[in-house]
C-alpha cells in the first residue's frame, strides 16, 4: 500500500492514550433511521416482525416499530468505535450490556465511554484496554450499557509503521 | 368472485413460547448466513464503526489477514439473528447479553452457523404475562471453528389459555 499505515488512523487513541477513570463524550451522535433499523434487522436473519411490520405495530402498546437492541448496540458502540477502537487489533469481549430504554425510528443516540482498566496483552505490541459504554437518546435516556475489551495497539510499536 | 383464502387460512406457527424451554435443551438454529464483503462493508458504515481492518483490504493485509475481516459485532448480531426465531421471536423485550467472547476472526466469505442452549428460566415478578429466559448461544464458522459465545436474557411471552 503506498505511504504509511500510521497516516490511515488517527494519533490520539494507542493504548498509552487510556488511562483507567477518564470518561469521554463521543463527538457525533446518530439518528436511528428506518433504513439502520430494518435494514440491518433483516440483513442478519433476525425474524422477529415486531421490527418490521409496521402495521401490527401500530396497534401494540409501543404504537410503533421497535428497533432490534442488536442494532441499538452497535450504533453506540459504532459511535464509540473510532476513538476506542479505530487502533484495534482484536475485539475481544462484551459484557454486562443492558438494553434499558427501547429505541424507535428517528431516534438520536449518544455515546460515552469510561476507561475501566488497561492491562498488558499476550504480545508486546499491543495491551487490553476495557470501556463502560452507555448510549443516550435525545431526551436524555440510557437506552444501553456495556463493558467491551478491546486489544490496543501500542503507539510505541505500531505509532510509526 | 375468487375465493378468500383468509376465511379458512390456518395460521402457519413460528417461535416457542415459555413453557416450551426446558434448562440443558439444544437449539440448532435455522439457515446459516454467508456474510459477504457488502454486508461488512455496509453494516460498519452504517453504523460508523471505523476501524479499517473492516472496510480497507490493503489495510488489513498489512494486519496479517488474507483481505477484510468482518466487523465482530456484525457476528455478533448475525448470530444472534439466526436465533431468534428458535428463541425470542414469539415476543418479549431483549433484556442484556454477558459474557459475550469472540474467539476468532471472521472474514467475508466465510458462513456463520448458530447453536444455544437454555441455560435458565424463571417468572417474572414484574409481568406475569411472560418469563425470564437465558440462553447460551454460540456461532460457527464452516470449519467448525467457534467463533463466538456469549449468555443471552430475554422476556419471552407465556402461552395463554387456548393457545
Amino acid at each position: 500500500m503506498p505511504g504509511e499505515l500510521f497516516a490511515l488512523t488517527g494519533s490520539d487513541n494507542y493504548f498509552e492514550d487510556f488511562q483507567p477513570g477518564a470518561v469521554y463524550e463521543h463527538a457525533r451522535g446518530k439518528t436511528v433511521t428506518e433504513m439502520d433499523g430494518v435494514l440491518i434487522c433483516n440483513m442478519v436473519m433476525n425474524t422477529a416482525q415486531g421490527h418490521f411490520n409496521e402495521d401490527i405495530m401500530s396497534r401494540s402498546p409501543q404504537g410503533q416499530r421497535i428497533v432490534f437492541g442488536g442494532v441499538t448496540i452497535a450504533m453506540v458502540i459504532g459511535l464509540a468505535m473510532q476513538d476506542t477502537g479505530e487502533q484495534a487489533l482484536a475485539e475481544l469481549a462484551l459484557d454486562q450490556v443492558r438494553l434499558r430504554t427501547p429505541v424507535f425510528h428517528g431516534d438520536t443516540l449518544y455515546a460515552y465511554s469510561k476507561v475501566l482498566d488497561v492491562a498488558d496483552a499476550d504480545r508486546p505490541d499491543a495491551g487490553v484496554v476495557s470501556f463502560l459504554h452507555q448510549g443516550y437518546n435525545q431526551d436524555g435516556k440510557l437506552v444501553f450499557e456495556g463493558e467491551r475489551r478491546v486489544l490496543v495497539k501500542r503507539r510505541s510499536h505500531w505509532g510509526e509503521r | 368472485m375468487s375465493e378468500d383464502l383468509r376465511e379458512a387460512a390456518v395460521r402457519w406457527p413460528k417461535g416457542h413460547q415459555y413453557e416450551d424451554f426446558e434448562p440443558g435443551q439444544v437449539f440448532e438454529h435455522h439457515w446459516g448466513r454467508t456474510v459477504n464483503e457488502g454486508d461488512n462493508s455496509l453494516f460498519s458504515s452504517l453504523t460508523l464503526s471505523y476501524n479499517p481492518l473492516y472496510f480497507n483490504a490493503e489495510f488489513a493485509r498489512e494486519h496479517g489477514h488474507d483481505g477484510l475481516v468482518v466487523n465482530p459485532t456484525l457476528v455478533f448480531v448475525t448470530v444472534f439473528g439466526l436465533s431468534v426465531e428458535d428463541l425470542s421471536e414469539a415476543g418479549g423485550l431483549f433484556l442484556g447479553v454477558d459474557d459475550l467472547s469472540f474467539e476468532s476472526p471472521v472474514h467475508p466469505g466465510d458462513t456463520l452457523t448458530a447453536r444455544s442452549t437454555v441455560v435458565d428460566k424463571r417468572e417474572s415478578d414484574s409481568r406475569p404475562e411472560s418469563g425470564i429466559v437465558t440462553w447460551h448461544t454460540e456461532g460457527f464458522r464452516q470449519d467448525g471453528t467457534r467463533v463466538i459465545q456469549f449468555r443471552r436474557t430475554n422476556l419471552v411471552a407465556r402461552r395463554r389459555e387456548g393457545t
